[in-house]
């Protein structure tokens, strides 16, 4: 309405404007009652009839004054809503949403949630039924239901960390709208074209039945490309549409989730931008995942494994230097195919022993191009660096040929063989295709590299599993072996142009690249040859795969977790994208992930052009609807106060009484407001905070003993912790005198602390650090005599000695900006072990977790045994890693929630008994330390 | 335009400030005599000498005895000088008696920002400057309907203090004085807005002047019963009655209210004069002075008026 995102609820009251005129001339005749002024010669007139009756008109200012009261009431009782929510479609078939689900869609899963809710809830209200239909969901037929269970279907949706084919799931949904015609179709489409955006919708569109597209133009960015160079590591964002957000922060972590830096980025109103970051060559190397800060999809989330790292790398060679003439020198083109993806170092060759030298380095990678034999020292260090898990890699040229050592994969014929020469027949051969099991698989081998001379291996029967490259008529070309953990390829070729073109080939970057990019992974070769070994037993023959399961994989928002049990291995060669058997994410054993993203490094985002498509579009609505009723009403009442005001002054009433009046009229106002507020509770919101901070269930809390925990953010550990709290109350209540209210959830930011005498704190390593601000919060809350249970949870990973968890490790992050007393294992005469049940430890969900508690001071060093110590006050920080809240958790029945690690009920029993416990150590303090004397100080009394 | 307003009873009340005033502007004035001319037949006494034989204790002449007359009145002591017997006459000594009446009705309690007081304070303090003057002058003040004649010197007070009780007995006093008869030759000074019917007046003051009795009727009004300067929508009330007058335009009464305003003060004026009364307008933008001046004037000329009938 008039352009603005208006509607009216009641539109028809609206007719009552045209009594407004009405109004004005009723208005105009009865003029404001005048100022009575006693007069006493009145008598001398009063039998005068006026001559002119015409009273005086009623101030101009006045009259708009009312005017603009009715007409706002009137306005009100229309129902003015702002941004409206879309008005329930009233058809009578089925509503069908087709929801985008992949990751394009994250970042707004919420509105878009929220606009299919609303749809949904209003066909409802018109007694219709709906299907919800995400777009990745293709073989599924499509079951219209209603209200309710299409909401339930609608929030288990999440989106998916890749980009479905919508065109998949069209054939359903055209069988649906064939047996319902009367059906309506909503398109909750995200805003990107790859996937058949454009196409899905004009084939939605044919369909013949009402559609609506919901989508919004925000555009979709994305982090590709991440390239690990000289000094710095730089990645490429790009987003769909040069809209939006220009600028924007990239950040990086390591495996575990710390975060290593981050970088800014402009898109300065293109579509591309570079981030860059500086860090030392050591910290980069750590760096496994990127990230777009704040823009929670897949897409904006690159992961990073050993391909990415670099490497050093030194070569040494056998060739005398002559740097006059660069072109015929291995190095030179060693070194220009290496430098983009590692740190190449040439040993000077003027050095006494450049091996030795070389070694010194710690080299991942040591090229010898052309060196034949090496021995004495040099020999065992090479031999030792090998096995400890170096890699070597050597060119063939005259010096091998003639002679060699045994740091070679193969034996080597003496002599070399030369193709295509003057006294030989045969051509220079061409490479055969890479085989499944070489490294280089995939890798496209050019026609035009062609290979004149090489070293021939002697055959042997392991020869074919040794070799990675072979030439067209199945001589090796390149051969590899393992040796201890180390590893030895050998190119049958020089590195330089001499025997072969390959040098000059984007192949021979590509194959050093990934002969590199092996130099840490020889660990994991070892353990896929065991797997190998277990897969050899089931797999066909001959299909040498070797596969890595998944391990950590990316939902749709982009945060690492474990994966779908949909999730399938991929081979160990993978170069792909993640799809709906693959999802990005991390691949292998732990020590060497494979990653999988989302994009592939040059992929390009296009937004989605669904102009011309004769569809009724709808933007996604970010807004929530403002009802303006009690606004407008609010605005009457303060004209209406205006107007009684100037009433009373045009009055003359305004004088003497005039304190009272005024001081009426503040009353009237002040409950007028305070009615307002009550009227319309929901945006009552900063009134209330002005006039009352606590929030509602903050006064219950004043009012009544309650558990509370801290809400971490991950649903599933809240739920948990409001399980066990719930069950421990219920055990307080039965077993205690203490009867507390149901657990609240707290969020650390926002609410008041001062009300829970105890907080419980699952730790979740996932979320960033709580902000100083909290910090603060929390430090204070411990001063002012506050107890917070930290429970890490991680007693069954956690070992002794060991590394610690994240768990742990977030824990210790966050408490070093905390004064935290000094802590100590709760001792076994410890007040907190006696105060209501005498206990030996506290234990949860896990038994083998150490409690940690302040530590007390020392005992007296009298002797006298007491049965219970305790310190001043109640420690305000108790630190248990056994997930005492899923060991509290319960039904109704008593039966504990979760498997208890070792288990058996009498666990679930003394895991409450501990909970009681350090309840009553929270409430009782030091009182039961004294209690405990009460035997001796009776008796002292008796006698 | 000008506020108005009424006083409030609790500020009709006569206070100190009042007797101050009254007493301060009594001593600025001199002394006033008020002629006696009549006082042959007057029957009060009063310590005037009357320029001639009568009651008194001052002497005035000797006469022969005429025979006949009583013997009590032979002056023996100067009759023993020579062969004839004399009488002793003394100077005849009365003094005139002044009645004043305050109005203290609710129209009186009208007052103005144009105004330096109200009305009634105006004419009280007028009221009471008159009794102090009058009292040092040797008459004899009473405040009619409330105390005799006196001659004391704390007159102020005690009228003041009348008026009090009286007040305090009756809230609401009466527009016009008791219509009954004066003794003769004694004076009469009314203070009053004089809004009551021109009839009701004139009836009053025959009343009153029935048996002789002399008076000035002193007329005291607001500025703003004079201009009329209302405009625009007003509802008149009136003090007396609960009567009200709402007009549209005020300002087109003004001709005819100022038109009949002059009407009834004529007729007041008019009704005074046919009685040999006289009739004073004194507005309270002006000083009280002033209308104590002129009060005093009149006071002595209504003698000479008197004299002429």
């Amino acid at each position: 309405m008039f352009g603005l995102p208006l509607v009216f609820t009641v539109p028809f009251v609206l007719v009552a404007l045209a009594g407004l005129p009405a109004l004005y001339f009723l208005l105009r005749i009865v003029p404001p009652r005048p100022r009575p002024v006693p007069f006493p010669p009145l008598r001398l007139i009063l039998d005068l009839r006026p001559k002119e009756e015409t009273p005086v008109r009623t101030p101009w200012w006045i009259l708009l004054l009312r005017l603009a009261i009715a007409a706002l009431v009137i306005f009100a009782m229309a129902g003015p809503i702002l941004n409206p929510l879309p008005a329930g479609e009233a058809g009578e078939g089925p509503l069908v949403i087709v929801l985008d689900d992949g990751w394009p869609a994250a970042p707004t899963w919420d509105d878009r949630v929220i606009a299919a809710a609303q749809r949904i809830e209003a066909a409802g209200r018109h007694g219709r039924l709906s299907a919800v239909v995400p777009t990745s969901d293709a073989g599924r037929e499509i079951v219209a239901a209603n209200a309710s269970k299409a909401l339930e279907r609608l929030r288990a949706i999440k989106p998916v960390p890749y980009i479905p084919d919508r065109l998949s799931s069209f054939p359903a949904i055209e069988k649906f709208v064939a047996s319902k015609p009367k059906a309506a179709l909503v398109f909750v489409a995200d805003s990107v074209e790859r996937g058949n955006g454009r196409a899905f919708a004009e084939k939605l569109a044919g369909l013949g039945v009402p559609l609506t597209l919901v989508t919004d133009h925000r555009p979709v960015r994305i982090l590709t490309a991440p390239r690990n160079e000289g000094s710095s590591l730089n990645v490429r964002i790009s987003r769909s549409a040069a809209r939006g957000a220009e600028q924007g922060q990239i950040e990086a972590f390591d495996l575990k989730g710390a975060r290593m830096g981050e970088a800014a980025f402009d898109f300065g109103s293109t579509t591309e931008a570079k981030a860059q970051f500086d860090l030392p060559v050591e910290l980069r190397n750590e760096i496994a995942r990127l990230e777009i800060a704040g823009e929670h999809s897949t897409g904006a989330v690159t992961l990073l494994d050993e391909r990415w790292k670099r490497r050093r790398v030194d070569i040494v060679s056998g060739e005398t230097a002559d740097l006059s003439l660069p072109l015929l020198s291995p190095n030179y083109y060693l070194v220009r195919a290496l430098s983009p993806y590692a740190d190449v170092h040439e040993i000077n060759q003027g050095a006494a022993d450049p091996i030795s030298a070389a070694l010194d380095d710690h080299p991942a990678v040591i090229i010898l191009a052309d060196v034949g034999t090496v021995s004495g020292a040099a020999h065992e260090k090479l031999t030792r660096f090998v096995e400890d898990g170096g890699l070597l890699l050597r060119f063939a040229g005259t010096h091998l040929a003639s002679a060699s050592d045994d740091l070679v994969p193969v034996q080597l014929r003496r002599g070399g063989r030369t193709l295509g020469g003057s006294l030989s027949w045969e051509t220079p051969k061409t490479l055969a295709p890479f085989e499944r099991q070489s490294p280089f698989f995939g890798l496209k081998t050019p026609d035009e590299v062609k290979i004149s001379r090489q070293v021939l291996a002697e055959p042997e029967s392991g020869l074919p599993d040794k070799t990675w490259a072979q030439l067209s008529d199945g001589t090796p070309l390149v051969t590899a072996e393992q040796r201890g953990k180390g590893m030895i390829v050998l190119f049958h070729v020089t590195a330089d142009t001499t025997w072969s073109n390959l040098p000059l080939s984007g192949l021979f970057v590509d194959m050093l690249r990934k002969i590199i990019a092996l130099s840490t992974q020889t660990a994991k070769d070892q353990t896929d040859k065991a797997g190998k070994a277990a897969t050899a037993a089931n797999a066909p023959a001959g299909d040498k795969t070797v596969l890595a399961s998944p391990r950590r994989t990316l939902d749709g928002f982009g945060v690492l977790g474990a994966p779908p049990a949909t999730a399938k291995s991929i081979p160990t060669t993978f170069d792909g994208i993640g799809d709906s058997e693959h999802p990005p994410g991390f691949y292998g054993p732990p020590d060497a992930l494979l990653a999988v993203n989302a994009l592939a490094p040059d992929d390009v985002i296009e937004a989605a052009d669904y102009t011309g498509l004769r569809i009724q579009t709808e933007a996604l609505h970010t807004t929530e609807p403002v009802d303006l009723r009690p606004w407008l009403i609010t605005l009457a009442f303060v004209l209406f106060l205006a107007d009684a005001v100037t009433s009373l002054w045009l009055a003359g009433g305004l004088r003497r009484p005039g304190r009272h009046a005024v001081a009426t009229m503040l009353v009237l106002a002040f409950c007028g407001f305070g009615g307002m507020a009550l009227w319309s509770p929901v945006h009552a919101q900063p009134a209330q905070a002005i006039t009352e901070p606590l929030a509602p269930n903050a006064r219950e809390s004043v009012l009544e003993t309650r558990l509370a925990y801290v809400l971490t953010g991950d649903s599933h550990v809240d739920e948990i912790s409001q399980e066990g709290l719930l069950s421990l109350s219920r055990v307080l209540a039965a077993r205690t005198s203490l009867t507390p209210g149901d657990p609240i959830g707290l969020n650390l930011a926002q609410d008041e602390l001062a009300f829970y005498p105890l907080l419980y704190w699952p730790i979740v390593p996932g979320h960033g650090q709580p902000t100083p601000a909290v910090l603060a919060k929390v430090a204070a809350y411990m001063k002012q005599g506050g107890t917070i249970i930290f429970d890490t949870r991680d007693a069954q990973t956690a070992r002794p000695g060991g590394p610690p968890t994240p768990e742990g490790r977030w824990l210790k992050q966050m408490l070093e900006g905390l004064d935290v007393p000094e802590l100590e294992p709760v001792p076994a005469d410890h007040v907190v072990t006696k105060t209501f049940y005498l206990l030996d430890g506290f234990i949860g969900r896990y038994a083998n977790g150490q409690t940690w508690i302040e530590a007390l001071p020392p005992a007296p060093a009298d002797g006298s045994a007491r049965p219970a110590r305790s310190g001043d006050g109640v420690s305000p920080i108790i630190i248990t890693s056994n997930d005492l809240a899923a060991g509290w958790a319960s039904d109704r029945g008593g039966e504990s929630l979760y498997s208890l690690v070792p288990g058996g009920m009498r666990q679930h029993e003394l895991a409450l008994r501990g909970g009681v416990n350090l309840v009553m150590y929270t409430l009782t303090g030091n009182y039961k330390a004294d209690q405990v004397h009460v035997r001796d100080l009776l008796e002292r009394l008796v006698h | 335009m000008a506020e108005v307003r009424l006083l409030d009873p609790a500020e009709r009340r006569i206070g100190h400030g009042e007797q101050q005033a009254a007493i301060d502007l009594a001593l600025r004035m001199p002394a006033l005599v008020v002629a006696a001319r009549e006082v042959a037949s007057s029957l009060m006494h009063g310590m005037h000498g009357r320029r001639r034989a009568g009651l008194g204790e001052t002497f005035w002449q000797f006469r022969p005895f005429v025979s006949g007359e009583s013997t009590g009145q032979i002056d023996w002591r100067r009759s023993a000088r020579d062969e004839h017997i004399y009488v002793r006459e003394r100077e005849w000594e009365a003094a005139h008696s002044v009645w004043i009446w305050i109005d203290r009705s609710v129209s009186m309690a009208f007052t103005s920002t144009l105004a330096m007081q109200s009305k009634l304070e105006r004419a009280i303090v007028l009221g009471f400057a008159a009794a102090d003057l009058l009292v040092r002058g040797g008459e004899r003040v009473g405040a009619l309907g409330l105390t005799p004649p006196l001659a004391t010197r704390t007159i102020v007070e005690r009228f003041a203090e009348a008026i009090l009780i009286a007040d305090r007995a009756r809230p609401a006093p009466e527009e016009l004085p008791l219509a009954a008869p004066l003794a003769p030759r004694t004076r009469a000074v009314l203070l009053s807005d004089f809004l009551s019917d021109p009839d009701d007046i004139a009836r009053t003051v025959n009343a009153m002047s029935a048996r002789g009795a002399r008076g000035h009727l002193v007329m005291i009004s607001d500025p703003v019963e004079d201009t009329f300067p209302f405009r625009g929508h007003t509802e008149f009330m009136d003090v007396d009655s609960s009567a009200t007058l709402r007009v549209g335009q005020a300002e087109s009464f003004s001709e005819d209210y100022i038109r009949r305003l002059a009407a009834h003060r004529g007729a007041v004026a008019e009704a005074a004069r046919k009685r040999g009364w006289t009739f004073a307008l004194h507005r309270t933008d002006r000083p009280a002075s002033e209308a104590l001046l002129a009060l005093r004037t009149r006071l002595e000329s209504g003698a000479e008026t008197g004299r002429a009938n």
